[in-house]
């Protein structure tokens, strides 16, 4: 209004100026406002109260008892120990040695012969095979140079072995490894995933640890509690692991007190004489705590737990909650991701990952890889069926290592996850003066299975206990409801100009349709005027001049040519809707009060004036 | 006078503002208000009128729906958090010391002396069921009055249905079961026996429960610690904390930075479940210990003694030291955050702190110093501040006193009230483990005990290596037992020794905070900010139509007295057609005039009959007949 009522051409012009700086300011915060709009806060919330133990998986680090795999293990342990003999001169009882030397000669397999251990001299491409002992020259692209998983030593004598594309024999990678421990390891476990890939799964939980050799008391707040607790979980790499509280049977079980006392309380028995000498090379358990409907990576964030020692695990629980699409680049269920969950757990970005991998492993290499579950159709890689597959998984490996299969783009974070904050500490046990007996009554407790008595460094104590019952929730919040968005442009439009949507609208009133309707007047008469030409010219060419001037006249908007601006929006309204001068009193009620007071007034103050 | 004053301003304003009928007012209302809008109502063509009126509603009916949803939102009392990482001169937590096991074996030996003889006999029963062996004939006859307290039985559980209880000492002097018992053993390859707790509420009473364990170990334990607590309760407390490790002798060498330190500048607490336990850094008397520098030069240095050799065998099984951080004037909860150090090793401990700071009621439901929750905190006798382990360990006791009637050994005593033992309690082994195992006991702690609102974490990160080395172990040893026992005969070994480094680690601290999400700034903010969005209104325009509620109230009170009048006249001339007009007449027709002037007739009759007072009529009517005098030079002055 100030435009139209204030005088002078420069106020005027300052008038104008600030609504445009006001205008202009009101877009920019607003946009502002839009852009934080799919901003979030984060909460934290501590709340004491009774909570859920978690799931505690256990696992011997020795997958299967090595005395009931002695048949299927024979051979390449045979072949493992002459490899020793032969490239470090290491033997364990020659007697023994030279009789298994002698016995290789007779039985021999195919796949030892197509991957054997290879010895390097420098890197002249000379290798010795560890079978013929003859030296060769080896062809094809040697891959510890700028492979990742090798780290090639400056030794002269390198250990490593070499797998070929069993179709293109040209094609050969050659996996070197600066020490012969991981060399020997590595090509251990290659040939020993191959063996168990071809036992059925009914025989490996057979070779492995049942629940009573494994636990051999068990204690949770305060009561006693035994193999009924416990769930059997197979794992491919650690044989039979064992999951307290699994929550198979639909009970959570759930501590109201903190502290060692009424946490899970468990005596494993570690049997240390019958582990896998080349398998495993430490001893001990790995445990691992997760939600119930959590797959166990025991491989890959398992803790491990020390014989001879109690260990105990104070947990601090903590729960976080993302918020999903728009505010964050997370997934609720999973569902949302093109890759099929091999497990049959809830997501999480590592099921996503190892799926993805396993899922390009079928479709490469046509088989599955052992240590991840199996999809729909597909069967685990062995040599007799796929001779080339190992070639195939080394080069997928890499591959997913260097983030070429895309599985890191497709996997996307959970939204919400559990977790839960372990401080493991170690003490001896069972201390020096407790020993004695502690290990014959643990051995009572064995029972007469066991022959021998036991040792200290078969067992191990696990304490697993909430440190306290405060569950930490981090949650993100929206910072901004519609809501709030609306009242937040309210006050930016209340703060610069005073307006509200009914300005916007009479805006828009203005503008549109007040301004569509003068020109659709025009455009009327304009055809009007077309009309009539036309008719004009049908009727003999009789220009009339003044046509057009009339027409301005006629219209009382096109007197004065104003920009459409703010000045013309709000002048507009005035001489059209409201033809009556504006007075700002209302109307009525000052009338009225004159009249009223017209009438009383002489009546009353005539008699003051005489 | 003033009232009449006032009255007639009042009188004044109505007449200048809205006129005398509803119509009118809101006519004028909404052509003088603020808000935008109502304005359009009036102003514009039909059509567009009636597109106003809805929008108008549409408009008042969404802020009042989002003015509820803010205010509702104002009322949950969100908090924002807000997380700080950074570095400064920090506290340097307690560090709470202990040994695993709380008493020297060779001091309470003649206290447990007749227990452990009693456990041994027992495990030579259980372990080797053949009768005679060597050790019994050697043993003088046990005091079995201790064992008939709290008996462990074996369960058979051959016959799954009714499994046969077996008293073990009973069993010797039956060897008709004694034989069945060994028989079977050797028979089955299975092992059916179990290891169970009796307990009975009173001695000899029927009302006994066996708690039954899987395994022997534990019933053991379970059971030498209800029987070593009950004899250790009748110990005082002076003679308990001799009993326990001294300070001389545990902590061997302390340095904290530069400083040298030693065992003085530890405070000793005495703690039921480890003995004396040792606390650096407390703060009761003096300041507590800045430490400025993360690292592990400028931490705390300290090596203990922990003496394996004198364990008491059956109580605690682990052995190390048993530390915890804490902050300063807190009690140490040793069995719920403290964490192991194992002999023989150099343990570092890495500390980040984590604090917590909440805001209290009634954003949270946090205490700030525990004064409000409703439990009586009996840790406040070592002059400790609440926190929630303090509170539900006070709540347990508290259950156990009322119902038992006696404390439980492991907490501390509320006035007047004494340990529970065999002798005076015979009931109470049966009546703690019942109350132990109760759900709904726990449930009433948990809900009647509140978190603090500042919550300090030490997160620890925790390595270890083994110390001494072998290189360096020999004169280690050495100089550690010449400084303690001034001899040169090394009295320490591998078994006891720890080491122990605690330090800040490179972040000093993180910080997460509480602040309000919706403060009532923010609240009136945003419910002007609706308002303004869709109305274009303020404060103003509320009262503005607060202003026209009231006035409507005037036409309607002006309104009902006229209709009054109106009845009680005409009921008046009903009665009386002939009488001339009183003075409620003359108000009537005053009345009228305000809304009709035709009525003139009226007014002469006015200035020759003035409103006698106490008259019937409500105030302003009569009022509204005096205007005159007073309003001429009032109007005037406008």
């Amino acid at each position: 209004r100030r435009i139209v009522v204030s005088r002078g051409r420069l106020r005027r012009f300052i008038w104008i100026l600030l609504t445009l700086s006001a205008v202009g300011l009101i877009l920019w915060q607003c946009a502002e406002l839009l852009m934080n709009y799919y901003s979030a806060s984060v909460s934290v919330t501590v709340q004491f109260q009774k909570l859920p133990f978690p799931a505690v998986t256990i696992c011997n680090i020795n997958p299967y008892k090595y005395s009931s795999m002695k048949d299927y293990l024979s051979e390449l342990d045979k072949e493992t120990k002459k490899a020793l003999e032969t490239f470090y001169g290491f033997s364990e009882g020659k007697s023994k040695v030279r009789r298994s030397v002698d016995e290789w000669n007779s039985t021999g397999s195919d796949f030892f012969k197509q991957i054997p251990l290879l010895k390097f001299e420098d890197f002249s491409r000379t290798v010795t095979d560890l079978r013929s002992g003859q030296k060769r020259k080896i062809e094809g692209s040697v891959f510890h140079k700028d492979s990742s998983i090798v780290n090639s030593g400056d030794s002269n004598d390198i250990i490593g072995f070499q797998l070929c594309d069993a179709n293109n024999s040209s094609e050969c990678a050659l996996y070197t490894f600066s020490s012969g421990v991981n060399a020997i390891q590595e090509w251990y476990k290659l040939h020993y995933m191959n063996i168990m890939a071809q036992i059925p799964l009914e025989t490996k939980e057979k070779l492995s640890y049942s629940a009573d050799d494994l636990i051999l008391t068990c204690f949770f707040d305060g009561l006693s509690c035994d193999k009924r607790h416990f769930t059997r979980f197979h794992h491919p790499l650690h044989g039979n692991c064992y999951t307290f509280n699994s929550g198979e049977n639909g009970t959570v079980l759930s501590t109201s007190t903190g502290g060692s006392e009424y946490g899970l309380q468990v005596v494993l028995y570690i049997d240390e004489a019958d582990y896998n000498p080349f398998l495993v090379t430490s001893t001990g358990a790995k445990i691992i705590v997760h939600d119930q409907n959590e797959y166990p990576f025991i491989e890959d964030i398992g803790t491990e737990i020390e014989t001879a020692a109690a260990t105990s695990i104070g947990m601090h629980f903590t729960r976080s909650r993302k918020l999903s699409k728009p505010y964050s680049d997370c997934t609720e269920t999973g569902a949302d991701i093109p890759v099929e969950n091999l497990y049959n757990k809830s997501y999480s970005l590592q099921i996503c990952l190892h799926s993805c991998f396993q899922k390009a492993m079928v479709d490469s290499c046509g088989c599955a890889q052992y240590a991840q579950p199996l999809p729909a159709g597909a069967e685990y890689c062995n040599y007799k069926k796929n001779p080339n597959w190992m070639y195939c998984y080394y080069r997928l490996h890499e591959k997913f290592v260097k983030e070429q299969l895309g599985c890191q783009q497709i996997c996307k974070d959970a939204c919400s996850f559990k977790e839960w904050a372990l401080t493991t500490s170690i003490a001896q046990w069972p201390s020096t003066a407790s020993e004695d007996w502690m290990l014959r009554v643990l051995s009572w407790d064995k029972g007469q299975k066991l022959n021998k008595k036991l040792n200290k460094t078969d067992l191990a104590n696990l304490m697993v206990f909430y440190k306290d019952l405060n569950e930490r929730f981090i949650s993100e919040n929206p910072a901004n409801t519609l809501v709030i968005l609306l009242s937040n442009f309210g006050g930016q439009l209340g703060l610069w100009m005073s307006c509200s949507v009914v300005c916007v609208i009479e805006i828009v009133e203005v503008f549109f349709i007040d301004s569509l309707s003068i020109v659709m007047r025009r455009q009327w008469q304009k055809a009007k005027k077309w009309w009539s030409n036309r008719k004009v010219e049908r009727s003999g060419k009789a220009p009339r001049a003044g046509d057009p001037e009339r027409r301005g006249h006629d219209n009382p908007v096109c007197i004065d040519e104003d920009l459409p601006t703010f000045n013309t929006a709000l002048r507009l309204p005035l001489p059209q809707d409201s033809p009556l001068p504006r007075t700002p009193p209302p109307n009525y009620s000052t009338l009225r009060l004159e009249t009223a007071f017209t009438e009383q007034l002489p009546d009353t103050l005539e008699p003051g004036q005489h | 006078m003033n009232l009449r004053k006032y009255l007639i301003r009042a009188l004044h304003r109505l007449q200048k503002g809205p006129g005398y009928t509803y119509k009118e007012l809101l006519v004028w209302y909404c052509d003088n208000t603020n808000t935008h809008g109502p304005k359009r109502i009036i102003k514009e063509g039909p059509k567009k009128k009636l597109i106003w009126f809805f929008l108008t509603l549409l408009f008042a009916s969404l802020v009042f729906w989002q003015w509820g949803i803010l205010i509702n939102t104002y009322l949950s009392y969100n908090v924002t958090s807000s997380l700080s990482i950074g570095f400064k001169t920090m506290k340097f937590p307690a560090v709470t010391v202990c040994n695993a096991n709380p008493f020297k074996y060779s001091e309470v030996k003649h206290l447990l002396k007749e227990l452990d003889r009693l456990i041994e006999a027992a495990l030579e029963r259980i372990l080797q069921p053949t009768p005679g062996n060597s050790s019994e004939k050697v043993s003088p006859p046990l005091n079995l009055e201790l064992w008939h307290q709290i008996p462990l039985v074996l369960i058979d559980e051959h016959d799954k249905d009714n499994p046969v209880i077996l008293d073990i000492f009973e069993s010797n002097q039956t060897s008709a079961i004694n034989q069945t018992f060994a028989d079977n053993a050797t028979a089955d390859e299975e092992k059916k026996y179990k290891l169970a707790v009796k307990l009975c509420s009173h001695q000899g009473s029927d009302n006994c429960t066996y708690r039954n364990f899987t395994s022997a170990a534990q019933a053991v334990t379970e059971w030498y610690i209800l029987q070593s607590t009950s004899i250790l309760s009748k110990v005082p407390l002076q003679e308990k904390i001799r009993m326990g490790y001294q300070a001389e002798d545990m902590i061997l060498a302390c340095l904290y930075g530069a400083e040298p330190c030693n065992y003085k500048n530890f405070t000793q607490i005495y703690h039921p479940d480890h003995g004396n336990c040792y606390i650096f850094n407390w703060g009761m008397d003096e300041e507590a210990l800045n430490s400025s520098n993360p690292g592990a030069e400028f931490g705390l240095k300290l090596i203990l003694d922990i003496s394996q050799q004198d364990y008491i065998p059956y109580l605690s099984s682990a052995a190390g030291a048993r530390l915890m951080l804490h902050q300063q004037k807190s009690f140490p909860f040793l069995k719920d955050q403290g964490i192991y150090a194992m002999a023989g090793t150099e343990t570092s401990i890495g500390v980040l702190v984590d604090e917590l700071e909440r805001m209290g009621y009634p954003y949270s439901d946090c205490t700030i110093n525990g004064s409000d929750v409703p439990v009586k905190n009996l840790y406040s006798q070592y002059n400790t501040s609440y926190s929630i382990q303090a509170c539900l360990r006070s709540c347990f006791q508290n259950h156990m006193m009322e119902t038992c009637g006696c404390g439980h050994y492991m907490f501390p005593l509320p006035a007047g009230i004494s340990y529970c033992n065999n002798e005076a309690n015979p009931g109470w082994a049966y009546c703690y483990s019942s109350l132990r195992s109760s759900i709904k006991h726990r449930q009433i702690c948990i809900d009647s005990c509140k978190e603090t609102c500042n919550d300090t974490q030490y997160k620890m990160t925790i390595s270890m290596a083994d110390w001494p080395s072998e290189a360096s172990e020999d004169w280690i040893f050495h100089i550690l037992s010449y400084e303690r026992d001034m001899s040169t005969n090394v009295t320490l070994d591998r078994n006891g020794i720890i080491k122990l480094n605690i330090y800040f680690q490179e972040y000093n601290y993180r910080t997460i905070s509480e602040s309000a999400a919706t403060t009532i700034v923010w609240l009136l903010s945003s419910l002007g900010g609706q308002f303004g969005f869709w109305m274009g209104g303020s404060v103003l325009c509320l009262i503005e139509f607060g202003e026209i509620i009231i006035d409507s109230l005037w036409i309607t009170v002006i309104n009902l007295i006229s209709w009054c009048k109106g009845l009680k006249q005409r009921r008046a001339q009903a009665r009386y057609p002939d009488i001339p007009p009183t003075v409620s007449e003359l108000v009537e027709a005053h009345t009228n005039l305000g809304f009709q002037h035709e009525d003139l007739g009226a007014l002469p009759r006015e200035e020759g009959l003035p409103p006698e007072p106490g008259t019937p009529p409500p105030n302003y009517d009569s009022l509204r007949v005096q205007p005159p005098h007073v309003l001429g030079p009032d109007s005037d002055a406008e």
